[in-house]
């Protein structure tokens, strides 16, 4: 299921945002790194809605996306029903 | 008043995407007309034909710059950077604050637009509405992106005045520059093509509906047999300028601009009025501050409906006789609403460049009610010295600019 998560989006991150894959590294920061700004970031839950089947839109959990990897938790966390982020943890 | 001078031209049309295909296509008396694939699944749409510009090479704007545009301001932006890199005006004067942008359409994107509303209606939900849809849908959309895209920090204007927009354009281009309140700007309009904006025209039956089969031979301005307009698309974009600051920099010189009006008829929503028509013309000459026996070439609006041809001819002959060879393009490049009246006057400029007048494409009998003007049916050698550019919109919009060859000095 990771696996998955991380493939599909860093599909978003290729076909929405043309960011080549080589850059799409779990530290990378989607605003410094990868050039994403705030309306980037509408555009990015309304893709992950649609490539996950979730509904994210007015989750407060946005907000503290820095990363990659903290999406891949995020999404993670929703898929499993879950409050927290484990995914981060359960890396580790 | 300061005078006012064209530096550079760009376009994109539906007989290429740079002026000089569009010129090449127009004096080889090519039409760009063609049955559109896939429109007969629209339900009572009759007019099944266009005159689509080919979208391409639109990856070369940055991501950043292109989210925000529809199919429209990317046509715009594409001929923007072709005119200011043909006027040769350089990055710190677009960002001076003494550049202006002044790009007009009939609406925003309509590809987006029906994206939205399909997107949106059928659960009525909006949580799935990408945040770039409203920068694509706006009216001003062609002259906001032209004016982020190309970093221009003067005035931006968007009018949207449907058929008369890009005129208008370039007549508010050219006060802005004569009364000294910007050195340049570029100026001009754009539209996309798309069913629905067809279709806006096939309701009230102004579309040629009988050439869905033959589309090479519609629309007819003028003619006998003409049976409405045909919807086109592309851009059509000016760099106007200050004559002094263009003579300083040594620039190019296409024309000077010496007369300009816009007027309401204040009669009729959709019917076009010869009356104010020719006060339009007349306000315009006056301007100008020449007789309509000066005038060399009428590029009419002549969109090929029954009305408005009628009325168009009317006014001309009442105001010109019918001694100044008048002719349309709207059988070349179809009737690209917002941006015909900058694409058309770039093409007019091209014929005072070369000395020859290009027919009205598939003008084979002038309708009697069409006569007493001087039609052009096959191309005409002329020393073009003055042209004026007319274009009627609905909602009773008349526009008209003068435009005079610049002598050496």
């Amino acid at each position: 299921m990771k696996k998955e998560i991380i493939t599909k989006t860093n599909q978003v991150f290729e076909e929405s945002f043309e960011i080549n894959k080589n850059k799409l590294l779990p530290e990378m920061n989607i605003f410094n790194d990868l050039g994403l700004d705030s309306l980037d970031v509408v555009d990015l839950v309304v893709a992950l809605q649609q490539k996950f089947g979730v509904k994210i839109r007015d989750d407060e959990r946005i907000r503290n996306i820095r990363t990659l990897e903290d999406i891949y938790s995020f999404i993670f966390a929703i898929k499993n029903g879950s409050s927290s982020l484990p995914f981060k943890e359960d890396k580790q | 008043m300061k005078r006012v001078v064209i530096t550079g031209t760009g376009a994109v049309s539906p007989l290429g995407n740079d002026v000089a295909a569009m010129i090449e296509g127009i004096s080889q008396g090519k039409s760009a007309v063609r049955y559109m694939e896939g429109w007969h699944k629209y339900i009572g749409l009759r007019s099944l034909v266009g005159a689509p510009a080919k979208l391409e090479h639109e990856k070369d704007i940055p991501r950043k710059n292109r989210r925000s545009m529809g199919r429209m301001s990317i046509f715009a932006v594409q001929a923007a950077q072709q005119a200011v890199q043909d006027a040769g005006l350089p990055q710190k004067m677009l960002s001076s604050g003494r550049t202006g942008c002044i790009i007009g359409s009939t609406m925003g994107s309509a590809i987006s637009l029906n994206e939205v509303f399909e997107i949106m209606i059928p659960k009525k939900d909006l949580s799935q509405l990408p945040s770039m849809k409203f920068f694509q849908c706006v009216s001003h959309t062609a002259a906001m992106n032209v004016a982020q895209c190309l970093g221009i920090t003067g005035q931006v204007v968007a009018p949207s005045a449907a058929c008369a927009s890009s005129l208008q354009a370039l007549g508010a281009g050219y006060d802005l520059i004569r009364l000294g309140r910007q050195k340049a700007v570029l100026c001009g309009g754009a539209e996309e093509l798309h069913p629905t904006v067809t279709g806006s025209f096939d309701i009230i039956f102004a579309t040629s509906v009988k050439h869905n089969n033959d589309p090479k031979n519609t629309p007819r301005p003028f003619d006998k047999q003409r049976d409405g307009l045909v919807c086109g698309e592309g851009s059509g974009i000016l760099m106007l300028e200050e004559y002094e600051h263009a003579v300083r920099r040594k620039a190019k010189i296409y024309a000077e601009i010496i007369g300009y009006n816009t007027c309401g008829s204040g009669s009729h929503v959709s019917q076009s009025n010869r009356e104010f028509m020719v006060s339009c013309l007349l306000e315009a000459l006056n301007d100008a501050k020449i007789s309509p026996e000066n005038v060399d070439y009428i590029n009419a609006h002549a969109t090929a409906t029954i009305q408005g041809d009628n009325e168009e001819a009317a006014a001309i002959k009442k105001v010109f006789g019918g001694s100044i060879p008048v002719s349309s393009l709207k059988g070349y490049i179809g009737h690209t609403l917002g941006a015909s009246g900058s694409l058309e006057l770039i093409a007019s400029l091209a014929m005072m460049d070369k000395g020859v007048i290009y027919p009205t494409l598939n003008l084979k009998t002038a309708d009697p009610d069409c006569d007493g003007i001087l039609h052009v049916f096959k191309p005409l050698a002329c020393d073009i010295k003055v042209i004026i550019k007319n274009c009627f919109a609905f909602g009773g919009i008349n526009a008209a600019l003068v435009c005079r060859k610049l002598s050496p000095e």
